[in-house]
């Protein structure tokens, strides 16, 4: 689902490079936690698979496609197949929660119809019926996060990226968005997520992939956060 | 595609935006109905162009008793010398058109209505205005042919080109409309400038909607899409404002000041607007479209 072969990333400000000669594979259907320092490459890995950014050498392959060879009007096909979700939740405030998931539709030219009947099951399958009409900043940080990942997941994508979905969360409410997050997983959907949080990493044991200074350190099916912390 | 959509994030962008929006209409108002003037003031040119030079015509002046000029050293022009021109100029046919000669009396009551409010008139006799050829060319700018012909020849005082006064004015009017159309065109640049801001200011104050948009998978075309519907929307109602100007243009400086004031000529009529009109509201969106657009580009990449 995502090949990365030999991907090296430098930003022209930094003398660094960002990822040095990464090269993984995540299959179809994988959960995977990305970890790692701040500055390790975990936020550049998730932009390349976007094509936020493209690599300087090497090559990214996401969902059967060589991004290299992706012309720039292609861009916007590929990133429907890919639900994203940050710390910081990106919703529109002047926006009801129903809104909120709406537009991810309406944006790519789903018909109202679609709209109306999609949205309210999607609401659903995050928990949060009943709460349609609901504004952004009336709802609690995990209530707001559950309508990121259903507005990320709306399209039915392929993957879902997630940079640090339970950063902005207390512990709790953090496991009850990891098992939404894995419920989407056993939909089928390919799930790579950015994190810090040691504690889940550990507790669902899936596979861990780890960087440092944007090189590929670990690798390690069913694994734990880490040693360093 | 969904309109009611793009209508809709359009109709906040106007909103959320408006001072800059009011600010956008208004230039695009003024330049455009800058604009619209001096294409206005050219098709003046052309209409008074079309209504001179079908009047104009070549003058052979012809030597009397106080003539001074070289040609007239024998005096009053003999009647076969009269002659001779009257015969020339029909040999150059189908160049001249109409050819008319005109008495001393005629010369005469034609500068007693001329001049019937000045004092000059009392000074004048018959017998001091010369007799002339009056010639009508199907082309008037084939002038030199006539004059080269006629210019210097024993009898002739002097022939004289009406056209060459009208070229003069026509140049002033020109002009006008040259400096006009500066003015235009820098705020025309202004407008673009401000169009620009604008944009960048719209889509600074959006880039969370835009940014959501291109993480769902919006086409570019499609986030695009409002911003340049917004410009074009301001660019029209800045253009139907020019067109109002232009109206009163047409009506109040035109028709009622201009038009009685100067009945000899002829002025532009309402079809002359009417062309500038399309071209007004095609210039105002057209600039609109390719200022937000080329912006858009730059800061509302993929």
């Amino acid at each position: 689902m995502i090949l990365f072969e030999n991907v090296v990333k430098q930003y022209p400000t930094q003398n660094r490079p960002a990822l040095d000669d990464v090269s993984l594979e995540v299959e179809k259907g994988e959960f995977v936690f990305l970890v790692g320092a701040s500055g390790s490459g975990k936020s550049t890995f998730l932009r390349l698979v976007l094509k936020e950014e493209t690599p300087n050498k090497g090559r990214v392959w996401v969902a059967g496609k060589d991004l290299g060879r992706l012309s720039n009007w292609k861009i916007p096909q590929l990133r429907r197949r890919i639900g994203t979700v940050f710390q910081d939740f990106r919703l529109l405030p002047n926006k009801t929660v129903f809104d909120n998931v709406a537009f991810a539709l309406e944006v790519i030219g789903k018909s109202r119809g679609q709209v109306q009947r999609i949205v309210p099951e999607v609401l659903d399958l995050v928990g949060l019926e009943g709460k349609e009409h609901r504004m952004p900043d009336e709802l609690s940080g995990g209530e707001q996060q559950r309508v990121a990942i259903a507005r990320a997941f709306v399209n039915k994508p392929a993957i879902l990226i997630a940079d640090e979905p339970t950063g902005n969360l207390d512990p709790s409410t953090s496991e009850g968005i990891m098992k939404l997050l894995e419920r989407i997983n056993r939909t089928g959907t390919t799930v790579v997520m950015a994190t810090h949080d040691a504690a889940i990493v550990n507790q669902m044991r899936k596979r861990v992939i780890e960087l440092e200074q944007g090189h590929l350190v670990r690798d390690q099916s069913r694994g734990v956060y880490g040693y360093s912390r | 595609m969904q309109t009611r959509f793009v209508f809709s994030e359009v109709g906040n962008g106007l909103r959320r935006n408006l001072t800059m929006t009011v600010a956008v209409i208004i230039t695009v108002g003024v330049s455009l109905a800058l604009f619209g003037v001096s294409l206005l003031v050219r098709s003046q040119v052309d209409t008074m162009k079309d209504f001179w030079y079908d009047k104009v015509e070549v003058s052979i002046f012809l030597c009397n008793d106080n003539s001074e000029t070289a040609s007239c050293a024998g005096g009053k022009i003999t009647e076969a010398q009269k002659e001779q021109i009257q015969a020339d100029l029909e040999s150059l046919k189908p160049l001249v058109q109409e050819i008319y000669f005109e008495t001393q009396q005629e010369a005469y009551d034609r500068f007693i209505v001329q001049y019937r409010n000045s004092p000059i008139i009392d000074s004048v006799t018959v017998e001091a205005l010369p007799e002339s050829f009056r010639v009508k060319l199907s082309d008037p700018t084939q002038y030199d042919i006539v004059a080269s012909a006629f210019e210097g020849r024993p009898g002739v005082e002097q022939v004289n080109d009406q056209r060459q006064f009208l070229e003069k004015f026509f140049q002033l009017l020109g002009g006008l409309q040259a400096i006009a159309l500066v003015i235009a065109l820098a705020m025309l640049v202004v407008t673009v400038l401000l169009i620009v801001n604008t944009m960048r200011v719209a889509a600074f104050s959006r880039r969370r909607e835009t940014g959501i948009m291109r993480l769902v998978g919006a086409s570019n075309f499609y986030i695009q899409l409002p911003f340049l519907a917004e410009a074009a929307i301001a660019a029209a109602v800045g253009a139907t404002i020019a067109t109002g100007g232009l109206v009163l243009v047409k009506i109040f400086v035109i028709d009622r000041v201009l038009a009685p004031a100067f009945q000899f000529t002829a002025f532009v009529g309402w079809e002359a607007v009417w062309a500038i009109v399309p071209i007004l509201f095609l210039t105002g969106i057209a600039l609109a479209c390719l200022a937000a657009f080329l912006t858009l580009r730059k800061y509302l990449r993929v």
